[in-house]
């Protein structure tokens, strides 16, 4: 423990811990006084450099002022200067809400000293271009802010001509192809970099600016075609929720900000300030001597680089509210915060601390009166709102963490790193947070019904998963009327879900003391029990147990327990680690039996048997149940090639057993995949088609999360085939047996999705069987208008899913060595066997 | 995959002082190379420790948890010596170094089942190391605690077992 307090406030690093701002305060007052030492110079300006503007109660132009003159003084100190041009730079790239705090730091030192701004932009001219060279589509938005906001050290136009090239590279791009998403990125370089050159020292832009927006208009305001598949909100579903494109909505923005002077409010302007503090006010701020523009060459075609793109969406948790807590997307505040914030999250993955401290602090990098203090309520906001208003930061900021959480088809990093963040904000201000949360958790369960559904299932995950660092506490009083939804509304099905997830994250009889009365008969009886109930042991339990199951497997009804003796018998064997060949002759007495009963498939009796008594043996974790099935692998495996419906039945027997607690049962499911002993179809199959259930399956959460998984599996298979196939230095013969794995497996991929759109666009349409036989076969039962909209939103996932994954392999296949490409040497050392890591993944 | 030498924040993947500090007494040259081995031997570690567990927390819980980071190759439950019951660490291992990386960013010091957690990055599970290594079977910051801890025990067993030495004390001498 000790141990991550430690690391964990030294989030800024070079040691020194002048801030005194939370949790920070207690500690360094307790502790000893140090001997005092003289520090070197570079250390000093190394920590008053990586705290620019951090804190709130400095003169953020006094320290601004101080830097430059430390180093400006101390040109000769090479070390000063390396630590000074360095983490300048470093900062661009990594806490980008301080490019203009940086950028000031710059212009002054240059009026200084202006060999060292030189040395500044030529450092910063390599990087650029590295990044160029490389793809790497952010940093160089980063560094290009950063010249922009160095506008006023440039002779002649400065970053424009660089920018007009990209828009030349975008617009080759764009003609090329419809679908072409790399020139949208281009183009959201440029409109994220005017306003900061606007709102720079510089003067005299605004017709090149101008200029430029009206030439990417065209291509910033043409919809792509996947921005409706990436969407928040389905627009068939919801088209007022759907949210605009992040580079449509900029665009607009700018160019309201260009008719009104480019007012820009929310961004600092520290070098006004700097200038303020000396005698003449009026004077705007001048650099003294102009420099030429690094020298850039944008390569052409310019390359992808190594992240997938796609289009962004705007989508604000707070959009609905009475008030604006938030900028409303007619303030081009909204897309300035935003953006800068959603960089920061990504770039800082590998400190939540430090992520959540900046979001905290985020008040610290705009103007004063962006936003109102910290820790505002919301019934205060509404007091505050009118002209001139200002944003509640809690709220900027946790919007801008769940827009990424939200992020379609996939955000860039695992989704458990956008919960820490908003757990440690919440660590951070608790009482500032919190409220803020809440709201957003309003917002999304009332919209559940018509969001993607993969994003209802991440809001299903986040919110079990964030109470659960928070003692399961929440408001469950506020849902009370929606327990007399179906079973299939939306909301209840989240509730449901939600609760099972909080139990399996803890245990049921503590979720349950967390609940209000009305919720808890959710919490059967079942859930509570550690093991569940073996259906063999209890004649009178297991007649019940086995009517439910003959409605859909295919037994025929039971008056009394069926082979009870042998499943007892199997689950003793069992225990003892008996081998296969006690336990066949038990197997062989099931099926002899169901063959006088007159069962159709007698293998599916005997599969249930010992299935289910596998379960229960290695019901007491997930390790006993993991040896149970490794011991008796060779059975199971053997199931499935002998008969479909006992491949179901698998399947069927462990959802059964743990019914009551569904996540241990997709684990299982999950592990018999890796065994191969399931095949990622038959889990379809036994969804999809063997348990469809008019439908309503579609709205169970964990049936949800086991089609994802079995599909994830599959698409990652394909993935790690794709990678080897597209491996540099891969030669015949092994390009083309990889190439041939590559085309069965991408069919099987392939299928698979064809498979999902089968079952479910009838459920969708309405026109699944059983869902006509319902009712009076009218489909205007109150249910089936919620039933068709599962449908549909299980049909956008996947459809997505599938799309997504073709582009990947055909966007990796374009630059793969092609087939029949003999190694140049024959003694070059071949990256040996290309297909021997595959292997691996199958035995998972 | 980010092009960047990180400098301006902190890490949270690295290995913890743990094993830097391991049997170091007093720091010379042996230590630093001894450290600089132990972190080429975490290089593509994908185990991790973890710490603080209570001892009601059960596998299922675990797996709930950590496979937010990855697909879980295998979970080993730390045992008590001589009761083989579960005494509050165990090792996940996932399939890849990334996964161990991006959990000791995302998952080390949250909570589970209401309990901050500790991930520090392993040099991988050998048989045997599932064992407590206290006195008494148990983990060894569980012999002497003296705190009282619901979910591990109440009070370290050693410290214990002489408060209640005392205790009986006082009545006899009374």
């Amino acid at each position: 423990m000790a141990d991550y307090e430690r690391r964990n406030n030294g989030y800024r690093g070079g040691g020194g811990g002048r801030k005194r701002r939370y949790r920070d305060d207690d500690d360094y007052d307790r502790r000893p006084q140090r001997r005092k030492y003289e520090e070197p110079l570079f250390v000093q300006v190394r920590r008053q450099l990586l705290t620019i503007a951090e804190s709130a109660v400095r003169r953020v132009e006094d320290d601004i002022v101080g830097i430059a003159k430390s180093v400006a003084e101390h040109y000769e100190d090479e070390e000063l200067r390396d630590t000074f041009i360095n983490i300048s730079l470093d900062l661009v790239r990594e806490q980008p809400m301080k490019i203009p705090f940086v950028a000031a730091i710059t212009l002054v030192t240059h009026n200084l000293k202006p060999e060292l701004g030189a040395e500044v932009l030529k450092k910063a001219g390599g990087l650029l271009q590295k990044y160029i060279d490389t793809g790497a589509w952010r940093e160089v938005k980063l560094l290009v802010r950063f010249l922009g906001c160095l506008q006023a050290m440039f002779e002649g136009d400065g970053v424009f001509p660089l920018l007009e090239e990209f828009f030349a590279r975008a617009v080759d791009l764009q003609t090329a192809s419809s679908e072409d998403l790399l020139g949208l990125e281009l183009v959201k370089i440029i409109l994220f970099t005017i306003p900061y050159v606007m709102s720079s020292p510089a003067t005299g832009f605004e017709t090149q600016a101008s200029a430029l927006l009206d030439k990417t208009d065209i291509i910033a305001s043409t919809p792509h075609a996947l921005v409706d598949l990436v969407n928040t909100f389905s627009p068939d579903e919801n088209k007022e929720a759907a949210g605009p494109s992040v580079i449509s909505l900029m665009q607009t923005q700018l160019q309201a900000e260009a008719g009104r002077g480019w007012e820009l409010k929310c961004l600092p302007r520290p070098w006004k300030s700097v200038q303020e503090s000396n005698e003449d006010e009026s004077k705007p701020f001048e650099v003294a001597s102009k420099i030429p523009f690094p020298e850039i060459n944008v390569p052409n075609p310019v390359l992808h680089g190594s992240h997938p793109l796609f289009p962004e969406v705007y989508l604000s948790v707070y959009a609905d509210q009475d008030i604006n807590t938030v900028p409303p997307t007619s303030d081009i505040t909204s897309s300035l915060l935003r953006e800068v914030l959603v960089d920061t999250i990504n770039l800082l993955d590998f400190n939540r601390v430090a992520t959540a401290k900046y979001l905290i602090d985020i008040d610290c990098y705009f103007t004063p009166h962006t936003f109102v203090k910290r820790a505002t309520t919301f019934d205060r906001m509404r007091d505050l709102a009118g002209e001139g208003q200002s944003w509640k930061p809690e709220d900027v900021a946790v919007d801008a963490v769940f827009s990424q959480l939200y992020q379609l088809p996939t955000p860039e990093h695992k989704l458990v790193y956008y919960h820490s963040v908003l757990t440690e904000c919440c660590k951070i201000a608790p009482a500032a947070i919190a409220p803020s949360l809440g709201r957003a958790i309003r917002y999304l369960y009332n919209n559940l019904q018509t969001m993607d559904l993969e994003l209802s299932n991440r809001f299903l995950d986040w919110f079990a998963h964030h109470l659960s660092n928070f003692g399961f506490t929440w408001k469950w009083s506020e849902w009370i009327d929606d327990l007399e939804l179906p079973a299939v509304h939306p909301r209840m099905a989240f509730i449901n879900g939600a609760l099972d997830k909080e139990i399996r994250l803890s245990f049921a009889q503590r979720i349950k003391g967390t609940l209000p009365e009305p919720y808890i008969p959710l919490i059967t009886e079942g859930k509570e029990k550690d093991t569940p109930e073996f259906k063999y042991l209890s004649e009178s339990k297991s007649s019940f147990f086995t009517n439910i199951a003959s409605r859909k497997s295919h037994l025929t009804t039971w008056k009394v327990t069926p082979y009870s003796k042998e499943g007892q018998e199997l689950n003793q064997l069992i225990r003892k680690k008996a081998g296969d060949d006690e336990i066949q002759p038990v197997i062989a007495a099931i099926e002899e039996q169901a063959q006088d009963l007159g069962v159709e498939d007698p293998k599916v009796p005997s599969t249930d048997a010992f299935v289910t008594s596998i379960c229960f043996a290695g019901s007491k974790s997930l390790s006993h149940v993991l040896s149970c099935i490794e011991r008796n692998k060779e059975r199971l495996l053997a199931i499935g090639p002998a008969s479909q419906a006992a491949r179901c039945q698998i399947i069927t027997s462990v959802m059964e057993y743990w019914t009551d607690q569904p996540g241990i049962a997709i684990n299982i499911i999950d592990k018999l995949l890796n065994y191969t002993i399931l095949s990622p179809l038959s889990v379809l199959e036994w969804a999809l088609s063997e348990n469809m259930a008019a439908g309503t399956i579609l709205a169970k959460p964990h049936i949800f999360e086991m089609i994802s998984a079995t599909v994830g599996k599959v698409t990652n298979r394909m993935r790690q085939i794709v990678t080897a196939r597209t491996q540099p230095g891969i030669y015949e013969p092994q390009l083309s047996i990889l190439d041939e794995t590559l085309s069965r497996e991408r069919a099987d991929m392939q299928s698979l999705f064809r498979f999902i759109e089968d079952a479910i666009v009838s459920v969708a349409a309405g026109s699944n069987d059983e869902q006509m036989e319902r009712g009076d076969g009218s489909g205007d039962l109150p249910e089936d208008a919620i039933i068709r909209q599962w449908g549909r939103r299980w049909l956008r996932v996947f459809r997505r899913k599938a799309g997504v994954e073709e582009s990947f392999i055909n966007g990796a296949l374009v630059n793969a060595t092609p087939v029949g490409t003999v190694a140049p040497q024959q003694d070059t050392p071949a990256t040996e066997d290309g297909d021997v890591q595959i292997e691996d993944a199958d035995n998972q | 995959m980010s092009l960047l030498p990180i400098k301006t924040v902190d890490r949270l993947d690295r290995p913890s002082a743990y094993y830097a500090g391991k049997n170091k007494r007093r720091r010379d040259d042996r230590d630093i190379e001894r450290e600089e081995e132990t972190n080429k031997r975490l290089e593509g570690a994908t185990t991790l420790y973890v710490g603080n567990l209570s001892f009601y927390t059960t596998e299922e819980q675990i797996h709930e948890l950590f496979s937010k980071c990855g697909e879980i190759k295998r979970l080993v439950m730390g045992l008590d010596r001589f009761n083989k019951t579960p005494c509050g660490f165990c090792f996940v291992e996932y399939y890849t170094h990334q996964d161990a990386l991006d959990c000791l960013k995302y998952v080390g010091g949250t909570k589970l089942d209401e309990r901050i957690i500790r991930a520090d990055l392993d040099t991988g599970f050998e048989e045997g190391r599932q064992y407590g290594r206290g006195k008494s079977g148990g983990q060894v910051r569980d012999e002497y605690r003296e705190e009282y801890d619901p979910g591990r025990g109440g009070y370290g067993r050693a410290y214990d077992e002489q408060r209640q030495r005392e205790d009986e004390e006082y009545g006899q001498g009374r």
